[in-house]
């Protein structure tokens, strides 16, 4: 880089500072202020007095939240590995060139392109205990033996992994996708010469090459785990017992229905903290030598 | 030979597991009211097309789509247009140094939506911008950055300077190396940046429920979920819209599916 | 000069912003009014167009948001808690009133709705509306539980209607056993962890005599052995025995849809239920279809959960008396007449019930009114949404893990909401 190019680069990161220092890092810095007080949007009388880390020492102690950080972990974790394992072979797959490739890729990008509102609603009628297709599917016409999959706390809990798992498989798909583009062909070539196997070529190449693409598939999948929503919204309002209670759900109730505005700034908090933290720990296990030069 | 069966069968899962859930609930779209929750369920369609007519007809589905298509356009132009030329900046400076910028961007996608939602709408009050399209355009713009510039930083970060080096040489502007050589050759990160993006905002639901109350400007989720009347959910007509909605999409990805594979020939990488 | 050229301005600006308020001579005056989107946007669309016509002076504008109470809850209070002057006339659900008139968000309309009027309404409506001796919301349509079934079954093995609930069980074996039909369950309702598992579960609890908090000391009931009854009652009798086991997941639209595929003999849903039960091109089972009040426990009366919307008027408006014009207009004796024939809206005019019309119309309209007279509302306070999410995790937790212990539950659950209590009536709106 010659320096004479730096006041460009400088000008260049403005525009998009600008609208990420207006309508984020504000915002967020709202949101922290907001859960070090204590409001409750229907009683205004009570004011917003500032607690300090009272909401966080409520929130520590609240059985209900950890909790919900209990399930949202582990709808993470699964999903997560899922989605990133399925999301590979995906790539892989359609990274061959063969007869109908483009209309598999736009196949595999559908449960991506469906509003999450309406996949959450489509889930919710696919697993129903009595007209649900997927009873259907596994149990045909015997509805004796059709199971309430949203019913029961354990199947619910898999009834939301597995219509995230869906939805997004395709979106690590298509970013894996990308990072295989930018390996060569030569070099599979030359490792054909050479006698390697395709697991060798697999191992000694791709596997390498595509690990910023899988960095920011992990990092951008952990993010939005976390921040789970509408399919719990949706499918099971949370239920049954809390037993599809996420944590962003959790926080929805807290803030907009209950009208607890500190605490549940306090929630958010708490999840924008938890991501953080595994974000830097991606980035330094795996991302160092991804990040640095080539 | 078994690789080549393996491969087969494989596609045709992948191409199974995608399709097969949105085929069976949009299948509903073609079916009668009562046939659609029966018990057991019938899952071949008494062909019917009165759930598209009421969807476009009575939900206004049509108006829903034009300003989804407005918003989301408008979004990802935008956000492609900042993360391209910011990337390009980022992929040039100094590791450390830019390592942190994407850091400290990462953060910003990592914020709960929801919590977002009530500080953002009061500033777009303050703008006078609640019921806007721009009210809803900007902070979208904010919430596809983040993963545009990473996906763009490192894709231009691929990119050997030899080649700019090159067209510096030969007399081109930075800006202008960067819009002739590096931006053609990033074409499937630059493609792929934008599918998502626009998809994101496409499908976006919290904010876009807060903000746009004015039929006129709502976008296709909170339309959809307009569809629920009080304790009604009416499968075929959301069924139809499904189908309505997705179309764009896939439209969008058949259409510009070769760019985002359309990778960088060897010849060029190796100069 | 420069400093009296600043004032000039603010003061024009603030000029122009104050009197964008009422109305310059001879403009229409613009209300705003925030709903929810209708079941039939065609009716409300005529009543409004009804409302130009007798009222020219005023513009009715129309912002939508989605029907779901929750979203719909989120979206005003955005507004409101804001102080935002853009919305006028807004819905409350019959839970809200409490909320919204202690946070000063409804205006308070006790001087424009005098006792003579208000008698003039059905008094739950009037109950849940009233906060601390003002009246908050003019009530639009009202709902309350009723019990569906099968004539057709009940007829065939020479039953009527059960007053009781364990009559409702015996009846449906009989039933059950008689049309040996494996997918026939007696009993479908709502028992997903959301609002509507309150309304249903306050309608066992009430019917055996038990409640949630005494009004007059504070103390919850929910630990008292007629309360814990009705709960061990349905866990026990009607979850996955009665009712199929993915009750635990059903909203209304779900447990509606078993009733009209003719799965369930015995349901529980609002009066909309009816027409949607008995109309042959949404249901199998039209023309067979039954209502009364729901059954109770022995010793006791039946209950029903109050339902339904009221207008409620916003503290920020700049225009409240055009706007109240419209509310008074919407719930017009002809306006609940109109909603009632063309939409199938409980009125809460006690007028509407008497009228001719409505009486060929909707016949069963008129069977509903004594379920209609004693709906209880939900407990009243201006913390209501904090106590129902402790009530729904309670209720859910108790029907879906049997072995928990119950009064245990319920004395924690009590507490913690004897404790929001004490904190909603500590403030003074």
């Amino acid at each position: 880089m010659r320096s004479r190019d730096l006041p460009l680069f400088l000008v260049l990161l403005v525009p998009a500072s600008l609208v990420l220092l207006v309508f984020i890092a504000a915002p967020v810095g709202q949101s922290i202020m907001l859960s070090f007080q204590r409001i409750i949007i229907g009683l205004p009388q009570l004011g917003s007095p500032f607690v300090g880390l009272d909401n966080y020492r409520e929130l520590f102690h609240d059985p209900v939240a950890r909790h919900s950080l209990r399930i949202t972990a582990i709808f993470v974790g699964s999903t997560t590995f899922f989605e990133l394992t399925l999301g590979l072979l995906l790539a892989l797959l359609i990274n061959r060139r063969f007869p109908g490739r483009g209309a598999l890729r736009a196949c595999v990008l559908i449960p991506w392109a469906i509003p999450t509102v309406v996949s959450a609603q489509m889930w919710r009628f696919l697993f129903n205990d009595a007209y649900g297709l997927i009873n259907y599917a596994l149990f045909g016409a015997e509805t004796h033996r059709y199971v309430a999959w949203l019913a029961h706390p354990l199947t619910a809990l898999l009834a939301v992994i597995a219509a995230d798992v869906w939805k997004t498989a395709s979106f690590a798909a298509l970013l894996i996708l990308a990072g295989l583009q930018v390996i060569p062909e030569e070099l599979y070539q030359a490792a054909k010469v050479d006698g390697a196997s395709a697991w060798q070529r697999f191992r000694r190449i791709t596997w390498p090459l595509v690990r910023p693409a899988l960095l920011i598939a992990l990092l951008f999948r952990t993010i939005d785990a976390f921040r789970v929503f509408d399919l719990a919204f949706v499918m099971t309002q949370g239920g049954p017992a809390d037993a599809t209670n996420v944590l962003q759900l959790y926080g929805y109730k807290k803030m907009f229905v209950e009208g607890w505005l500190g605490y549940g700034s306090a929630v958010s908090v708490l999840v924008f903290v938890i991501v953080m933290v595994l974000a830097l720990v991606y980035v330094r296990l795996v991302g160092r030598r991804v990040m640095e030069a080539r | 030979m078994k690789a080549k069966i393996g491969f087969g069968f494989g596609v045709a899962l992948a191409g199974f597991f995608s399709l097969v859930p949105f085929l069976l609930f949009v299948s509903s779209a073609f079916k009668t009211q009562t046939q659609i929750t029966a018990v057991p369920p019938q899952w071949r369609p008494e062909f019917s097309l009165d759930f598209f007519i009421s969807a476009i007809g009575r939900y206004g589905i049509l108006d829903y789509l034009k300003n989804s298509l407005i918003v989301a356009g408008s979004t990802t132009l935008i956000t492609i247009g900042l993360a391209a030329l910011a990337g390009y900046a980022l992929a040039r400076l100094p590791r450390k140094w830019a390592g942190m910028v994407l850091m400290a961007v990462l953060a910003c996608a990592m914020f709960p939506q929801i919590a977002l939602a009530g500080p953002v709408w009061r500033l777009l009050r303050l703008f006078g911008w609640l019921n806007t399209y721009q009210g809803l355009i900007l902070p979208y713009v904010a919430l596809t950055l983040p993963l545009a510039l990473w996906i763009l930083t490192l894709f231009f970060r691929e990119m050997p300077e030899e080649l700019e080096a090159a067209a510096l040489v030969d007399g081109c502007t930075r800006l202008g190396a960067w819009f002739r050589v590096v931006l053609p050759l990033s074409a499937p990160g630059l493609f792929t940046a934008s599918i998502l993006c626009f998809i994101y905002a496409w499908n976006e639901f919290f904010l876009a429920l807060l903000i746009m109350t004015d039929p006129a400007k709502q976008t296709m989720p909170v339309g959809i979920a307009l569809f629920q009347g009080e304790h009604t959910v009416p499968w075929g007509e959301i069924a139809a819209a499904s189908f309505i909605t997705t179309a764009p999409l896939v439209l969008l990805v058949l259409l510009f599916q070769k760019r985002i594979v359309g990778g960088l020939s060897a010849g060029a990488v190796k100069g | 000069m420069k400093l009296l050229v600043r004032i000039i301005l603010v003061g024009l600006i603030l000029g122009v912003g104050w009197g964008g308020g009422t109305a310059a001579a001879g403009e229409p005056t613009t209300v705003v009014f925030l709903t929810w989107k209708p079941n039939q946007p065609e009716v409300w669309n005529e009543l409004i167009d009804r409302f130009h016509q007798a009222h020219p002076g005023i513009k009715i504008k129309i912002q939508v948001g989605p029907h779901s109470s929750t979203e719909y809850h989120a979206i005003v209070t955005q507004r409101l808690k804001n102080k935002d002057p853009s919305v006028d006339v807004f819905f409350m659900d019959v839970i809200w009133p409490p909320e919204f008139a202690n946070a000063g968000w409804a205006l308070d309309l006790s001087p424009m709705f005098p006792a003579e009027e208000r008698d003039r309404f059905l008094p739950g409506p009037i109950t849940a509306n009233t906060y601390k001796g003002k009246i908050y919301g003019r009530p639009c349509y009202l709902a309350a539980g009723l019990f569906y079934y099968r004539r057709d079954l009940l007829d065939k093995y020479g039953f009527k209607p059960p007053e009781q609930w364990p009559e409702m069980l015996d009846q449906g074996r009989v039933i059950l056993a008689g049309e040996k039909a494996p997918d026939l369950k007696i009993y479908s309702g709502q028992f997903k962890q959301y609002e509507g598992l309150v309304c249903d579960m306050l309608e066992f609890l009430w019917s055996n005599g038990g409640a949630v908090l005494d009004p007059r000391t504070g103390k919850s009931r929910l630990a008292e052995p007629e309360a814990l009854a009705a709960l061990a009652f349905v866990r026990e009798k009607i979850i996955g025995r009665a009712a199929p086991v993915g009750a635990i997941n059903y909203e209304e639209p779900e447990s509606l849809e078993l009733f009209v595929q003719g799965k369930a003999v015995f349901h529980r849903n609002w009066p909309y239920a009816y027409a949607v039960a008995d109309d042959p091109a949404k249901s199998k089972v039209a023309g067979r279809v039954g209502v009364t009040s729901l059954p109770a426990f022995p010793g006791h009366g039946p209950a029903s959960t109050l339902g339904g919307w009221q207008f409620g008027l916003s503290r920020w408006s700049r225009r409240p008396k055009e706007a109240w014009r419209f509310i008074s207009f919407m719930t017009s004796t002809e306006s609940q007449k109109l909603l009632a024939l063309k939409a199938g809206l409980a009125p809460t005019r006690r007028a509407v019930y008497q009228d001719p019309e409505v009486r060929t119309a909707l016949p069963h309209l008129i069977e509903f009114l004594p379920s209609f007279e004693h709906a209880r509302p939900r407990p009243l306070s201006p913390v209501y949404p904090m106590i129902s999410q402790e009530l729904q995790r309670y209720f859910s937790r108790a029907i879906v893990d049997k072995e928990a212990d119950l009064t245990a539950l319920a004395k924690i659950t009590g507490a913690k909401i004897e404790q929001l209590a004490r904190l909603g009536a500590a403030v003074q709106p």
